[in-house]
């Protein structure tokens, strides 16, 4: 029994499955006050039984989180992708950026790539995103993916919200996702790249 | 990434690598306080995750915990192998068996040896411990029918919740 997790690229990224090398990156952001939304910090133990969850979840589920990698450097970024362990309602749609990393849209530009291979490729008919309330960075990005609060869907333990991210056919080919591509190659576009406060 | 598992076959059992249909049974041990000796009772968030875990340890050790099935049937009755998550101070060997009907007909006891024998001969170890809860009496038995002795002076790997070290005898060829 094996899954063999596809390659998908992007712009400026290249997204494979988490390998053992990847490990220090994600240690070092779990292991961080970065992680306070994401279960975290973890120490060094917990750390590596949730990167080696990660894999296994792959092979589980046949869908997990994709380690983002830069195209050029292959230098990692953090990881997005899909996530359904025991007890959450529903599949999740998930990201988390290295804290030093943040602010180059590369989050967005990942995560528009695992929904669209998602909604295409897995026959997605439905995603969400479970976000502590406090974590403004991450609302702000499940916003600028289109997705909005659904005060009615089931939370994983009462501590989380629930966005629900456009159903595939309100997705494709609209003014949002137009919109989405045309902010990330404006990130990839030194003449638009954003100034100021950086957003992931 | 590709993990491959490899498969033990003993006289009377399959050790193979666990499929994600080994989850339910594995979570239902780990809802129990047949599991208090290792590391439960859990959630099934918590034991999902940990049995994802038990995945993962094979794709970056390249070695890991087979589940025990019995030749002729597929059904998990335990999971026995090879353990070395972040911080073991040595590499383990542990064995769990997820129903006490299964006790008490040496599985536990003829799938640890095959796996002792697997980690000198094929992964070729340098030491093999067993990491045992000081009230796991079954666990100790086995320990000690399988000729492994307490030692004392072993590193922990939960040094704040320090438990027994038996260190496995290497085979004499």
């Amino acid at each position: 029994m094996s899954t063999q997790i596809p390659k998908l690229e992007t712009n400026r990224l290249s997204l494979r499955g988490p390998e053992p090398k990847d490990y220090p990156d994600f240690k070092a952001t779990f292991t961080s006050y970065r992680a306070r939304y994401m279960g975290g910090p973890l120490n060094a133990y917990e750390a590596w039984m949730l990167y080696a969850a990660e894999i296994g979840h792959w092979q589980i589920r046949g869908y997990g989180m994709w380690m983002i990698h830069d195209k050029t450097s292959d230098e990692t970024y953090g990881m997005a992708g899909a996530w359904k362990p025991a007890a959450w309602p529903e599949a999740e749609i998930a990201w988390v950026i290295w804290p030093d990393k943040a602010g180059h849209g590369y989050a967005l530009e990942a995560t528009h790539a695992v929904r669209d291979y998602l909604y295409a490729q897995k026959g997605w008919e439905t995603a969400v995103s479970y976000i502590d309330p406090k974590n403004l960075d991450s609302i702000r990005l499940a916003e600028r993916l289109g997705a909005v609060k659904d005060h009615d869907a089931a939370t994983i333990d009462g501590n989380d919200a629930v966005y629900r991210h456009p159903a595939p056919a309100d997705l494709k080919g609209s003014q949002l996702a137009h919109g989405i591509e045309m902010e990330i190659s404006h990130y990839a576009d030194p003449l638009f790249k954003p100034k100021g406060w950086a957003i992931d | 990434m590709m993990t491959e598992f490899p498969m033990l076959e003993t006289e009377r059992l399959i050790l193979r690598g666990p499929q994600p249909s080994d989850a339910e049974a594995f979570m239902a041990f780990y809802r129990t306080d047949r599991s208090q000796y290792t590391g439960g009772p859990m959630t099934d968030r918590q034991a999902w995750n940990f049995f994802g875990t038990e995945i993962g340890h094979w794709a970056i050790r390249g070695f890991g915990m087979f589940i025990v099935t019995r030749k002729g049937s597929d059904d998990p009755l335990g999971i026995v192998g090879h353990w070395y998550p972040h911080g073991w101070p040595e590499k383990e060997v542990g064995w769990v068996l997820f129903d006490a009907a299964s006790e008490g007909q040496g599985i536990a006891r003829e799938a640890a040896e095959a796996c002792i024998a697997h980690a000198w001969t094929v992964l070729k170890w340098d030491t093999i411990v067993s990491y045992i809860h000081p009230e796991n009496a079954a666990s100790i038995a086995l320990a000690e029918r399988l000729g492994a002795t307490l030692d004392r002076e072993a590193l922990q790997p939960k040094p704040e919740t320090p438990g027994l070290v038996y260190r496995h005898p290497r085979a004499s060829a």
